[in-house]
This record gives C-alpha cells, sequence and structure tokens, in this order.
C-alpha cells in the first residue's frame, strides 16, 4: 500500500513545463511553508545541482523580472547585498517565497513545490560570499 | 564589425557642436515659424493640468521672471511630502491653491497659497492596496493629476482613479479599473477635457493587455474603454480608422499580428500623456513595449504595441495609429509626449504633433491624417539606418537583433530609450521644443520566458553604459520642422526631468545630481543653477501666487525608471520636497529681512528676578 500511494504521489506531480497558475499544489496535504521555521536548515544546502536547478528555476518563473538575471534587483529588491527585509536565514527567504510578502513579492507556495523553493534558496545562497 | 564601424559613424554625427553664435535667431524671432494653440487659455498665472495646455507644450507666458533676474532666484519656501519613492508629478495651482500627490500611497495634499509658508489645507488619504506595489515596473510612481468641474482627479496605483473635492478633501467616487493581482498598474497622469477625465493603464512588462478609458467627471462610471490589443471591436476601431500606410490598414490586426492569442498578454499599455486637439476633437497617447519584451516568441509586427493612437475624444473611435517600432525587440515604447504644433511646411500650414521616442527619432506627424513628415534621430541611436518616409517604416540594422542566449554588443539606445517619458517643453516664441535627453547603449542577452499572472513577462539582461562623450545625458533646443538639433548641454547622468519654458524665454529643468537649472530658451547659456536635496525627475512648473509674485516649482525626489543609474557615480539619494522659488526668495509674509509668519516676536515670559546673591 505505501508504495502505491507514492507512486501515486509522483504521478500526480506535473512535470514543470505542465506548471500552470491554476495548477494545484501537489504538497498542499502538508503546505509547504507550515513545516519550514526561520531556524529550518536548507536540506540542499551547497548541493551543486541543486544550485543549477534554482538557477533555472529563478529565470523560468520570471523572478529574474524583478531581481534581476544577476540577482541584484530593479522592480524588487537586491538579492546579493546583506540586507533582508524578511530575514536572510534560509528558513526566512523560503517562506518569504512561499507566502510572498505585503509588500508586493507575489506568494510562490501554490506554482512552486518545497523541493522547487529550497533549490532557489540555494541558489540565491550561492550568490553569498561567506 | 560592420556594426562597429555604423556605430563609429554614429557617434561623429551626433558630437555636433552646441549653437555657434551666428546660428542665433534675432532677441524675439521664431527658428521655425512653429506655433501653438494654447486652449484651454487658463489664466497666465494659474497651472490647472499638468502640461498647462491640451496641446502639452508646458509652456507658461509669464514673463516677471527674466534673463536679468533669473540669477536672484531663491528658495521661497519647500514642503516634504514624506514620501520616498519617485517623484514625478508637477504641482496644479488653482486660484489660490495648491494641489499635490504624493507617489504611492497617492496621498494628496491642499496648500494654502495665500498664507505664509503655505500651510495644509486638507490632506487625503486613499489607502490604496499595497499588493499594487510588487506590479509596478518602475518604482511606485504617480505622473501626475488632473484638476476638473472643482475636483483633483488622479489614479491610484492599485488600478482605481479617484476624485477629490477640491474645496474640502473629501472623495467624491472611486471607480476600478482593472485587477491589480495579475500585473495592471495605474502611474498614468490622469487627463481632463470637458466631461472627461481620460485614464491609460500601465504594466508593459508585465503580461497585461493595455487599455485606454474615458471617465465622467461628474460620477467616475466609464463612458468608452478601448483595448490597445484585440480584435477591432473591442479596441473601437470602425470604418472612421484609417491608418495613413498600408501595412497598418486592415481588419483585426490586433489579433492577427500576433502567434495565437499573446496578443493578450501583449502589454502595449498606455501609459504617458495624453493631449487634446480642440480643433479636430480629437485626442492623441501612445502605447508601451509589446510583451514579453523578447521578440522571438511574438513573431509578427504586433500591432498595437510602441504605436500612437488618434481617436475621437467623445466615442474613443479610432481615427488613425501609426508604429513608431514595428516588431518592437528592444522595449521602444511610444507613449511618450505628443506636442501639438503647427509649422510651415511647403508653402502651407500643417497641423502637427511632435513627438520624441524612446527609439531616437523625433517625429514630426501630421494629426490629421498620420502622415510622418519628418522622422530624424535627437540623439545617440544606431538600431536603425532611418526611418523611410515613404512606407513609413524603420530601416533595421541587421546587427541590432537581439538573439536568445546569446550576448549582443552596443545596441543604442537600451530600453530606456534616448528619451523617456520625462516631458518637452514647446515655446510658440522661439518655435523650438527643449528635452532632457538619453546617451548611452546596452550590451542584450535575451531569455525566453513564459507568461505567470503577476509576475514580469520580460526576458532583457541588460548592461547599459554611457555613449560617447562619456555624458549619460543631454538637454537639447530641437527644430521640429527641420528636424535637428539647435543646441545641446551635456549633463553627467540622464535628463529625466520634465520641462517648463516661459514668455521671457527662459527653459528650467532638472538633472539627477540634483542641480535645478534656468536657461536662455535662444542660445542654451545656463543663467541660474541650484542645487537641491535630491536628484529631479519630476516636472518643473510655474506661477503666479496671491501676491502676484511669479514663482518656478519642482519636486526633488529621484526615482522611477532613473533608478537605472543608481549605482553610478552622483546619484542622490531618494527625496520628497517640493521646492518653490522666487527672486530673492521673497513671497507672501516677507520682511524686510525675514518671513513674517505667526511665530514673529518672542512673547515675553514672566520670571520672578533671581534672588539676590548676598
Amino acid at each position: 500500500m505505501k508504495h502505491l500511494v507514492l507512486i501515486v504521489a509522483l504521478t500526480a506531480t506535473p512535470a514543470f513545463a505542465q506548471v500552470t497558475a491554476d495548477t494545484p499544489n501537489p504538497a498542499a496535504v502538508t503546505p509547504a511553508s507550515a513545516q519550514v521555521v526561520a531556524d529550518t536548515p536548507n536540506p540542499l544546502a551547497g548541493k551543486a545541482d541543486a544550485v543549477e536547478a534554482g538557477h533555472a528555476l529563478f529565470g523560468q518563473m520570471n523572478c529574474a523580472g524583478c531581481h534581476a538575471y544577476d540577482l541584484t534587483g530593479g522592480m524588487g529588491p537586491d538579492l546579493t547585498d546583506n540586507s533582508w527585509q524578511y530575514g536572510g536565514k534560509p528558513g526566512e527567504i523560503f517562506h518569504t517565497i512561499a507566502e510572498g510578502t505585503p509588500r508586493g513579492m507575489p506568494a510562490w507556495k501554490d506554482k512552486l513545490t518545497p523541493d522547487q523553493i529550497w533549490q532557489i534558496v540555494t541558489y540565491i545562497q550561492s550568490k553569498h560570499a561567506n | 564589425m560592420a556594426f562597429r564601424r555604423f556605430l563609429l559613424g554614429a557617434a561623429l554625427v551626433m558630437a555636433t557642436p552646441a549653437l555657434g553664435a551666428g546660428d542665433a535667431a534675432p532677441a524675439n524671432k521664431s527658428f521655425t515659424g512653429a506655433t501653438a494653440n494654447l486652449a484651454p487659455g487658463d489664466p497666465p498665472g494659474q497651472w490647472t493640468r499638468q502640461a498647462r495646455d491640451y496641446a502639452n507644450t508646458r509652456y507658461s507666458p509669464l514673463a516677471q521672471i527674466n534673463k536679468a533676474n533669473v540669477g536672484k532666484l531663491r528658495i521661497a519656501w519647500t514642503f516634504s511630502d514624506g514620501q520616498m519613492y519617485g517623484h514625478e508629478g508637477a504641482p496644479l495651482v488653482v486660484g489660490d491653491t495648491m494641489y499635490l500627490v504624493t507617489p504611492f500611497p497617492n496621498i494628496a495634499y491642499a496648500l494654502d497659497l495665500s498664507k505664509a509658508g503655505a500651510p495644509i489645507k486638507w490632506v487625503f488619504q486613499p489607502n490604496p492596496d499595497p499588493r499594487a506595489i510588487g506590479e509596478a515596473c518602475c518604482d511606485k510612481v504617480l505622473r501626475g493629476w488632473a484638476y476638473a468641474d472643482g475636483k483633483l482627479i488622479y489614479n491610484l496605483l492599485d488600478d482605481h482613479t479617484v476624485a477629490v473635492d477640491a474645496a474640502t478633501g473629501k472623495e467624491v467616487w472611486r471607480t476600478l479599473l482593472d485587477d491589480v493581482t495579475k500585473g495592471p498598474t495605474l502611474t498614468q497622469a490622469a487627463f481632463t477635457v470637458g466631461n472627461k477625465v481620460f485614464v491609460g493603464s500601465s504594466g508593459g512588462e508585465l503580461g497585461t493587455n493595455g487599455w485606454f478609458a474615458a471617465l465622467d467627471v461628474k460620477d467616475g462610471h466609464v463612458i468608452w474603454k478601448a483595448l490597445t490589443n484585440g480584435p477591432d471591436s473591442t479596441m473601437l476601431i470602425g470604418p472612421d480608422f484609417k491608418p495613413f500606410y498600408p501595412w497598418m490598414q486592415g481588419k483585426d490586426l490586433g489579433v492577427s499580428t500576433w502567434p495565437g492569442e499573446m496578443w493578450k498578454q501583449g502589454a502595449s499599455a498606455p501609459w504617458g500623456w495624453v493631449s487634446y486637439d480642440p480643433d479636430l476633437n480629437q485626442i492623441y497617447y501612445g502605447t508601451s513595449n509589446p510583451g514579453p519584451r523578447v521578440p522571438s516568441q511574438r513573431p509578427g509586427l504586433n500591432l498595437w504595441s510602441s504605436a500612437v493612437f488618434a481617436r475621437d475624444a467623445d466615442t474613443g473611435a479610432a481615427k488613425w495609429a501609426y508604429q513608431f517600432t514595428p516588431h518592437d525587440e528592444w522595449d521602444y515604447d511610444g507613449v511618450n509626449e505628443n506636442v501639438l504644433i503647427e509649422i510651415p511646411w511647403k508653402g502651407a500650414r500643417r497641423k502637427v504633433m511632435v513627438h520624441f521616442n524612446r527609439n531616437g527619432f523625433a517625429y514630426t506627424i501630421d494629426r490629421a491624417t498620420g502622415e510622418v513628415l519628418v522622422a530624424e534621430p535627437f540623439g545617440l541611436q544606431n538600431w536603425a539606418k532611418k526611418v523611410d518616409l515613404a512606407t513609413g517604416m524603420p530601416i533595421v540594422n541587421d546587427a541590432a537583433h537581439p538573439i536568445v542566449e546569446k550576448k549582443v554588443t552596443n545596441i543604442c539606445p537600451p530600453d530606456i530609450g534616448v528619451k523617456n517619458w520625462n516631458p518637452s517643453a514647446f515655446s510658440p516664441r522661439t518655435g523650438l521644443l527643449y528635452a532632457g535627453v538619453f546617451n548611452s547603449c546596452m550590451d542584450l542577452t535575451n531569455h525566453e520566458v513564459k507568461y505567470i499572472p503577476g509576475a514580469p513577462y520580460d526576458g532583457m539582461e541588460m548592461q547599459r553604459h554611457a555613449g560617447p562623450g562619456g555624458n549619460w545625458g543631454e538637454f537639447i533646443a530641437w527644430d521640429p520642422v527641420k528636424g535637428k538639433r539647435i543646441w545641446s548641454i551635456k549633463e553627467n547622468l540622464y535628463v529625466w526631468s520634465g520641462a517648463v519654458v516661459t514668455g521671457s524665454d527662459l527653459v528650467f529643468y532638472g538633472t539627477m545630481d540634483g542641480w535645478f537649472r534656468a536657461v536662455d530658451a535662444r542660445s542654451g547659456k545656463v543663467l541660474w543653477s541650484q542645487k537641491l536635496g535630491s536628484g529631479i525627475t519630476a516636472a518643473p512648473m510655474t506661477f503666479l501666487g496671491p501676491d502676484k509674485r511669479q514663482y518656478v516649482a519642482v519636486y526633488a525626489g529621484v526615482g522611477g525608471g532613473a533608478g537605472v543609474l543608481r549605482r553610478e557615480n552622483g546619484f542622490m539619494p531618494g527625496g520628497n520636497t517640493l521646492y518653490v522659488f522666487s527672486v530673492d526668495g521673497l513671497g507672501i509674509g516677507s520682511g524686510t529681512t525675514q518671513l513674517v509668519s505667526h511665530a514673529t516676536a518672542a512673547a515675553p515670559i514672566s520670571v520672578p528676578p533671581a534672588a539676590a546673591h548676598n
């Protein structure tokens, strides 16, 4: 039974190309942001393939339209300058992407899986020299 | 390489010297013979609409401040409104009251000019939806506001138009025109004629479908609304529509010049200025870039993006249109002001409009027919070899086409153009136009994008750099008949302020590094400069106070699209202060040495005498 559920869950997750504005959140049973708190570590931290996937999503989901292709901002804030209006910990960045902000950042939890959000977080973190 | 050579050639052509002494017209003679209908003919001291007149000249007949005394301009008073987004509009003066509206959250102020220091009469806070903040592409700005029928009327960033009782500051009506969560916002300066207020949408980078509407001044109901892409019926295109050039004639071109249904996200948002022509009862306005900004995703002309429309002011019926940049590949919006003038042309007078396009060409167009009479570069451009006047089509330079995922270098101008929305001025005395312009190019890499409602639909990655000379900006005088510059003043950064020209042949403009200048409209000589507290991206204006004294006013609050230069040396922090100048800084309540207000003298304080020290 357990295996069957897993298979159903996987096939019910649409490929990225099929995700539209109205695509339901495949992780809706466990809301993406509910389990993530400010101190939640990034499960993909430092993974090169996550950086690459996050980079691709940053362009595909039009993040670059506001934050620029080099992440230095424009219509939206600079993501490279270590100044965070809503917190710069991985869990906080995750939360901002998932839930949006009252000052115009859209909520992406219905358009991206938690894994995809973590990939974007990983990509943003990769642009910060420690 | 061919492209490089072309660029060099363009640079040489552009490097024209400033006006030589021998070129000057005599002190009171027009350079061109161009004139304008200055309807509605408001009293000279008033400034009741953003461009002062329907024709968008920004010409004031006032002449108290003149070449002899302009050097003595000093600050009379200032007013800070506390909002830090870019300030772009000009104050209105109606009677003894000045009206100001801030950028988001779009708070309106009425100031009493009859009292010392112009105290606040009323404040109106509309509390627009803050979700609009994330949908406005280029800062959370408002380009102006209107006065009509005893009301202050303006747009809110969250897609409402609101009317406020000008006497009391109480809301009279508020009309919702679109859904801000899908991308459209309102940043345009509402424009009023008679019983109508004209409003156009913003959102060229957000996959919107642009529209333009006429609302009733009395109650705000929509009288007519025309989409800028789509079937003819939704665009109010009917039998009266007669574009001059054959390639813009045909049925439903707002659909068929796009792949599939891409017109629905084709933007073409009319976020710029509106002109009204009382002779022909027509309004004129331009449309933005097509969406997405990546041209390979939308083969076709993409009508009616990057174009200008003439419409019947009463019915909205389209009369003609002209697409400046067919299949726009570089984000060259067509929304800049259309200044309505009359020029001598081949032995007769022609009613024309003059339009400085983002694409670097200044067009002089017959406003009855849409025929292009003049199209000449007014600044640095290399994307087109020329505009073919026989067809109305630009001849595009092959090396300027963007390529997906490949950097194409030195395309001039960049997305923000040789000039942006910052409005020019026209003087019927000199027959010239005056405009702040940009001198820059871009390296461009395009990325394909998908449409996601409410997110940018963009795809251009750019590095902008200054053009030949290293200066980003200039302020120029332009001959609209011959299509040539008369003089130019180089500035460090883009000149992104509006201009005003007066009956004493003074032109005022501001710079992004905070200088507010007065210039001789004939020679271009700088006669006065004052450093303000922020960069200037607003339009200056001039008026007579209740004391019959002439004042000049301008906001210093850099922002808006000008933010693209925020990392350049000299770019000033944001601000929100209106500066009001007069000769010697004198005004209502001025005493011999200082402003006399209610705080003129210290009241004696009764203090018991100190106990004597023994």
